[in-house]
């Protein structure tokens, strides 16, 4: 089964670690981009013919900033060209401060049954500082609105000053308002963010630190009831996210929309980055296509493996024979011996042992060729 | 062919700084060698090292024609020779090819002591030498002085020394003309069957092996079928030439001449330099008389960065040699590094510019390990050996005593520095001798030192304490009983073979202790805590630690993610395959590097 995904590039304002493809001064835009995504969904419908999907996922941005009734749109030419399974898994992206009741109401009755909220910390200061435009108080009324729903909450860590209790709060926050999901991340400052400024002064907490917020964050969510399924992720029992464990099986997806990128077989491709260049392109009757790359079985294999091993399931032996033909224990024993330390083997997977899961990069390295 | 009478072979002898390579580049303007016009600053130093360290390494041959005042054309062949102590042995080799040489003083500074150490070998091959005193433009010139030291340290008569400036061109053409006058026509038998002594030689890749050559009897032309007393293989003559300095083919070369063959020779193991050439039939019965077998002093380890191109660096090793054959070298193999090349070099500067040519004109990464000298063994069975490779020394058990290699050195230095040279040469172990004030600026120490104390960063650490001003020189004196130890690395509990050192008892613990905190820095960490040990005889003598990484995790891998973060890693394996992997340790190519840098001053 695979993924859609289709990208909202707008929001009210750019947060300082931000570097996706957001244009909060061209929300004037929203809906004519919408119209533009329904034309590249269309026009890309006749390829994928008799493929099947089984989640759909908004992202952004903050699609929750442009009008429900686009959402509404998007979701109905998504159901229209493609062939969406009726129990589709459906999750919208939203930032406190810009849902309402109303919204959510729209929202539920187009078939979203997943909400994925940007909480990233329970401490206002802490918000101000990455150039949040909400506060906790925005936080607890959109839980109360989404109460009794199916929903994650993004968490951060590594922030400026940030304690081990503020981590912790923020997951006792995010569970006490009924968050059955929680993904906590490390903050990545990427260069040209504003943020990327205070990690070269040395502001942020060193990986030491970092390490030490995120053992502590994951034994508050075990203790919650959440469990680890991949790094940076946690759901309580059956609220694991299926749109983002098809990445990790590295299973097809399409992707609709500015930055997008899809997966179809053995080629990659991504849209472009620029929303004007998307006009022009979606406008004209072509796609927006900037970068196609095919997947040499090799590089598959290599994405199959780097993709699993980020899991708490790790490398399923079964569904690399039937991918790649071969045994993955024959093929990788050498590695397989020298890491022996490191990683669980049963008869079904091989995974990285717990608490290896956060030093896993020397370890996946391994199991790369070259 | 020119009148065997109408040619003289000179070299030119100088310290370093006393204006050689401009005096060459004169004499080669003067004799229309060379427009001023086409002058590339200083023509001889033709490698890019040489020309930005401002010093000789190889000697570079050229041939000039000079019209004298009796009215005749005269053949003259300059041979440079490099001034540094280190290449003694080129000097040596060019000196062989010779009738004179001019010596070189520098009208500001008087004779130096390296400077004497080549009129000495001068004087043993029998050259007339001619002294010149340069730079007397200077306002510090002080030219009478100079030939009054000339006379009294050297014995020579200095009273018709030419006084020059080579940088602005000042009675060059006296020079030229003493030249003339004062060396002797080269001897030989035109008649005789061919003898040319190989004083140089380099590969290129058209021609094969170049052979720099003097002709002492006989004559070679294109055709004529020759060996070499080494080999016995037989070549056939290509092309003969001569310098100008670039290679100018020229119908072959007679007794007294100065010139190179090129004969297809594939092979560099054939030919060594200081090999004599000879007709393959009726040949010469016995050779000239050969260079002296070079002795290293210095030695270190060299292996390729990237263990495949072992052959590559062989092959760069033999090509360097071929013109350069001090370097020695013989296969090695350590537990860290690999397989290498152990080598041997007559000083730290010679060591220096080979890795450098290495890298530079072979295009190849390579790890080199701290340098070492020979040290006498003396083991309890009565048995002695020398062992340059910590590696191989015997287990302490069987070992009696140990020599190690000491050197005479002097020091030059004005008066202010003397505090700062006596105290750097009680911390490297050295013995005073005496000291003796050559002028009011000028006072010579001298001391018996450790070599194996000044092949580190003793060079460095005079010139930085003495701003520059202090020069120093050394030979080699013999061997002496000394206490010494062997410090080893233990990474995770392993000893790293590659970075074992000899030291002395007494700067075991600091040394070692300066190397595990240099090492903790320079190691990544690893999914485990390491250990950093150093240990003398299996005792620890300094321990410290690389702790576990923690944190080594891409935080978010979703759809659009995976192309960029799968580069991220292969980027972070790329950088592994850098590593050597020490027991379960791995270790940057550069930790190696590191361990030479123990003294932070």
């Amino acid at each position: 089964m695979a993924g859609i995904y289709v990208h909202i590039p707008f929001c009210k304002a750019k947060c300082r670690y931000c570097d996706f493809a957001s244009f909060p001064e061209k929300i004037g835009f929203a809906e004519s981009y919408m119209a533009c995504v329904c034309r590249e969904m269309s026009k890309r419908s006749a390829q994928l013919k008799g493929m099947k999907f089984d989640t759909l996922y908004i992202g952004g941005g903050t699609p929750s900033v442009v009008d429900e009734n686009y959402i509404a749109m998007i979701i109905a030419a998504a159901r229209k060209y493609y062939d969406l399974s009726e129990n589709a898994e459906i999750t919208i992206e939203m930032n406190p401060g810009t849902v309402s009741a109303g919204k959510i109401n729209l929202y539920k009755k187009c078939g979203v049954n997943r909400f994925s909220v940007g909480l990233q910390t329970a401490i206002d200061s802490q918000l101000r500082e990455l150039g949040r435009v909400h506060n906790l108080n925005d936080f607890v009324m959109c839980a109360k609105l989404l109460s009794g729903e199916n929903f994650n909450a993004d968490v951060m860590i590594g922030l400026k000053g940030q304690t081990a209790d503020d981590v912790k709060k923020t997951i006792q926050v995010a569970a006490a308002f009924g968050a059955s999901h929680i993904s906590m991340y490390a903050l990545t400052p990427e260069d040209g963010t504003p943020i990327y400024t205070d990690y070269l002064n040395g502001e942020l907490p060193d990986s030491d630190e970092v390490a030490e917020l995120y053992e502590e964050g994951r034994k508050q969510l075990e203790e919650l009831g959440f469990h680890r399924y991949e790094v940076s992720n946690f759901a309580k029992k059956g609220k694991q996210s299926r749109h983002n464990l098809n990445y990790w099986r590295r299973g097809e997806y399409i992707g609709f929309g500015v930055s997008a990128s899809s997966c179809i077989g053995d080629t990659r491709f991504t849209n472009t980055f620029d929303l004007d260049e998307y006009f022009k392109c979606i406008l004209s009757d072509n796609f927006a296509v900037i970068d196609v790359q095919k997947i040499t079985p090799e590089d598959k294999k290599d994405e199959f493996i780097m993709l699993a091993l980020r899991t708490c399931e790790g490398i399923d032996l079964a569904r690399y024979t039937q991918l790649f033909g071969g045994d993955f224990l024959t093929d990788y024993a050498e590695v397989l011996k020298k890491m022996s330390i490191y990683i669980d083997i049963s008869d079904k997977n091989v995974k990285i042992k717990d608490e290896y899961l956060f030093v896993q990069n020397t370890i996946i390295c391994e199991f790369l060729r070259g | 062919m020119g009148n065997r009478q109408n040619i003289r072979n000179f070299c030119i002898i100088a310290h370093i700084d006393h204006g050689k390579s401009t005096l060459a580049d004169r004499l080669m303007e003067c004799t229309g060698q060379v427009s001023e016009r086409d002058m590339e600053e200083q023509l001889l130093d033709s490698m890019d090292i040489e020309r930005e360290r401002g010093i000789t390494i190889k000697l570079a041959p050229v041939r000039m024609f000079y019209k004298a005042s009796d009215g005749v054309e005269y053949e003259l062949n300059l041979i440079d020779t490099p001034g540094h102590v280190d290449f003694t042995y080129e000097v040596s080799r060019s000196l062989a090819a010779c009738e004179g040489a001019i010596l070189i003083v520098d009208a500001t500074q008087g004779v130096e002591a390296q400077t004497l150490a080549n009129v000495y070998l001068a004087l043993e091959n029998n050259l007339e030498i001619l002294p010149v005193i340069n730079k007397i433009d200077l306002a510090s010139a002080r030219p009478d002085e100079a030939k009054k030291e000339i006379e009294e340290v050297i014995g020579l008569d200095a009273s018709y020394a030419p006084l020059v400036s080579a940088k602005e061109g000042i009675n060059i053409r006296e020079v030229l003309e003493d030249v003339i006058k004062y060396f002797p026509a080269p001897q030989g038998d035109e008649e005789a069957p061919l003898k040319a002594l190989v004083f140089d030689s380099y590969y290129d890749n058209y021609k094969g092996v170049i052979l720099f050559v003097r002709i002492k009897d006989g004559k070679v032309k294109a055709g004529d079928r020759i060996k070499t007393f080494r080999s016995d293989k037989v070549y056939e003559v290509v092309e003969t030439g001569a310098f100008n300095p670039a290679l100018v083919p020229k119908d072959g070369l007679s007794a007294g001449e100065v010139g190179y063959i090129a004969a297809s020779i594939k092979s560099i193991q054939d030919v060594a330099v200081g090999d004599t050439v000879t007709f393959a039939e009726n040949g010469a019965a016995e050779p000239l008389p050969g260079y002296k077998k070079v002795q290293s002093v210095v030695f270190c380890g060299i292996y390729p960065l990237d263990g495949s191109k072992f052959n590559d660096l062989k092959e760069a090793l033999l090509k360097l040699q071929l013109n350069d054959a001090s370097l020695l070298f013989e296969p090695d193999t350590s537990q860290a590094l690999g397989f290498g090349f152990r080598c041997g070099f007559l000083g730290l500067l010679h060591m220096e510019i080979i890795q450098e040519r290495i890298e530079r004109e072979f295009g190849l990464d390579i790890i080199t390990t701290a340098p070492s000298v020979s040290y006498k063994v003396i083991k309890t069975d009565g048995t002695e050996l020398f062992v340059d490779n910590p590696s191989h020394l015997p287990p302490a058990s069987e070992i009696e005593h140990m020599e190690e290699p000491i050197v005479k050195a002097d020091i030059y230095s004005p008066p202010d520095y003397l505090g700062q040279i006596m105290d750097l040469c009680r911390e490297k172990r050295g013995v005073f001798m005496q000291m003796t004030y050559l002028d009011k600026s000028r006072v010579r120490l001298e001391y018996r030192l450790p070599l194996n104390e000044i092949i580190f960063d003793f060079f460095d650490s005079i010139k930085s304490r003495t701003r520059g001003y202090a020069s120093f020189d050394y030979e080699l004196e013999g061997y002496e009983r000394s206490k010494l130890v062997k410090l080893d690395i233990l990474l995770n509990g392993e000893v790293c073979d590659a970075l074992s050192m000899i030291v002395h008892e007494d700067s075991a613990y600091p040394r070692g202790r300066t190397l595990c905190e240099n090492l903790k820095d320079a190691i990544p960490r690893q999914l485990f805590e390491v250990p950093v040990q150093a240990a003398v005889g299996g005792k620890i003598i300094a321990r410290e630690t690389v702790k576990a990484m923690r944190k080594d995790v891409l935080a978010k891998c979703y759809g659009g993610d995976i192309t960029r973060k799968k580069k991220l890693l292969e980027k972070q394996k790329e950088g592994k395959k850098r590593m050597r992997t020490i027991g379960s340790v791995e270790v940057p190519s550069e930790v190696f590097m590191q361990i030479l840098k123990t003294n932070k001053d």
